[in-house]
């Protein structure tokens, strides 16, 4: 436990000096929500809600994506490359800790994306919510990033390839999952692919929670298939390379 | 239970390479072993199996009496392994504390800061350290959670003069203080001066096994020179027991030799024509040329 605590401090630490993190989490869902906001205005009903609303639960969730697919792939795929995962395994903190705690930094950091997003349409662009509605919309975030730190996990066993393949699937993903144009604007087609898509899965409640409509558990059931899906791989590629004669 | 590695005919096969067979090797508490030998010996796979990061293809491996991957008896372990760098964007003392954080009773920062000759360094990020630094960063973070069994993977590559003998004194600490300390290397010189165990390994086997003097005797060979005078029974040479060869060059005679001591006793005692008697050589260097040209060692 003190091992995770240590590991999980440094990670923070790691990642508050890390330009990358800030300028694809945080920068970009930011700066898209200001630029796609003054275009189309705010006041725009859809859903049942606001789009300034509307999209600010787009930003979110796009920055929790990034941060847990992009940037923790990318970290995990260097620390394996450069041995210290290796070397860790030598240590008292076992596989087991060093995957909760790079799983606790993301929440960590998932948590802090959500509450700038969320911040910055609060007051900068007046979206307003019950003190409910916000608690419930940013529980459902948080919670509802861990698939993406599965994914992320999954993704930083792919090597050299992790950081094409990290930004590739973010992108991907944000798109087809109608975080950047919402898929009621989308031709049929991609409607129905959406469906399939975790990010839709994962952005859909909160939108459902802005109109205070009842959230649907068919979202929570595919994340949960999509988590058990990221995590099967996961492992199973993990023994491969442990099987190997050195991953350094 | 003493033993604190144990290797029982452990073999370890990638696909159908072989990189080590049929290995048994046992270190008891106290002991500063060296595994030496050349790139590619088996050295690397033998310490990954040790702790548990490579599994033996047949046969056991236990450290401290326990299954290698427990993480309990890795509160009891140091390790700097090869090819491993330090964690970006984590100063020194950060990199120090997070390691210190894994042990239950780790060493101050001061004293780990100390053993590395890094107090100066102390605030600087431990990326940006030179390629000598980090090895002694790497030293103290596997000293962080004070030790029993220290395992070294190649320590002084790409140490300077001066960081090496710091970082010996440092490790001969560690030994007097009866802990155990696993090393690999090729640095002949650091095996002899760091360890009273050299295993020395080649193609994946362990062919020889003995303290460097032990090792230096047998296989190393003295080697007394002398010039002989015209009517000396230079063949009957071959036949002394100690003798593992003899050159000739002229009337210069040289003996290679397992004791020099016996091999000199015969000739003055046979009262041989001889002047000009030198006796030198056999350092470990030439015990590990020899044992490593020869394929099958052990004679």
């Amino acid at each position: 436990m003190k091992a995770l605590v240590a590991q999980w401090k440094a990670d923070l630490i790691r990642t508050a000096r890390d330009r990358r993190f800030f300028v694809l989490t945080l920068l970009m869902p930011v700066g898209f929500y200001l630029i796609f906001i003054s275009e189309q205005k705010g006041t725009l009903h859809i859903a049942g809600t606001f789009w300034s609303a509307y999209f600010m639960v787009s930003m979110a969730t796009f920055g929790v994506v990034g941060s847990s697919v992009n940037t923790l792939g990318v970290r995990l795929a260097t620390e394996r490359k450069s041995g210290w995962v290796r070397w860790l395994r030598t240590t008292p903190l076992t596989p087991v800790g060093y995957a909760l705690a790079k799983i606790m930094t993301q929440l960590t950091l998932s948590l802090f994306i959500v509450m700038v997003v969320f911040a910055v349409a609060h007051f900068g662009q007046g979206v307003t919510l019950s003190l409910r509605q916000w608690i419930e919309i940013i529980l459902w975030l948080w919670i509802g990033s861990i698939p993406f730190a599965a994914l992320g996990v999954l993704i930083g066993l792919a090597g050299n390839a992790a950081q094409v393949l990290g930004t590739l699937v973010y992108l991907a993903l944000s798109l087809l999952g109608g975080l950047w144009t919402p898929i009621q604007a989308l031709p049929k087609g991609m409607q129905d692919l959406a469906h399939y898509m975790p990010t839709y899965r994962f952005a859909h409640p909160a939108w459902d929670l802005l109109s205070k409509r009842p959230i649907h558990s068919s979202d929570m059931l595919v994340l949960l298939i999509y988590t058990v899906i990221f995590v099967a791989a996961a492992a199973i590629i993990q023994k491969r390379i442990d099987s190997r004669p050195e991953s350094a | 239970m003493n033993h604190v590695i144990q290797l029982e005919r452990v073999t370890k096969l990638f696909g159908s390479f072989s990189a080590i067979s049929d290995v048994s090797l046992a270190v008891e508490s106290g002991q500063a072993v060296s595994l030496l030998g050349p790139n590619g010996a088996g050295k690397t796979t033998s310490i990954a199996i040790m702790l548990g990061l490579q599994h033996p293809s047949t046969g056991k491996a236990k450290l401290l009496g326990k299954n290698p991957g427990d993480a309990k008896i890795h509160e009891k372990i140091g390790v700097v392994l090869q090819n491993v760098s330090v964690p970006d964007r984590l100063t020194v003392t950060e990199c120090l504390n997070l390691f210190r954080g894994f042990y239950p009773h780790p060493l101050p920062l001061s004293h780990l800061l100390a053993i590395a000759g890094l107090e100066e360094d102390a605030q600087k990020m431990a990326q940006s350290l030179s390629g000598g630094k980090t090895r002694r960063l790497q030293f103290a973070l596997a000293m962080a959670g004070d030790p029993e069994v220290l395992f070294l993977d190649e320590p002084t590559v790409g140490m300077d003069v001066a960081s090496k003998r710091q970082f010996w004194d440092a490790l001969r600490e560690f030994v007097t203080e009866g802990k155990t300390l696993i090393l690999t290397t090729h640095d002949l010189q650091e095996a002899d001066v760091m360890t009273d165990r050299v295993v020395v390994m080649n193609r994946g086997r362990i062919i020889a096994d003995a303290s460097p003097e032990q090792i230096k005797m047998e296989f190393g060979g003295r080697q007394v020179s002398f010039v002989a005078g015209t009517d000396s029974p230079i063949p009957t040479l071959r036949g002394w027991a100690e003798v593992i060869d003899v050159q000739t060059a002229g009337r210069q005679v040289t003996v290679v030799t397992r004791d020099s001591d016996v091999t000199l006793r015969r000739l003055i005692r046979d009262n041989w024509d001889i002047r000009d008697i030198t006796v030198g050589g056999g350092g470990l260097e030439e015990a590990f040329v020899r044992l490593t040209n020869d394929k099958e060692g052990k004679s």
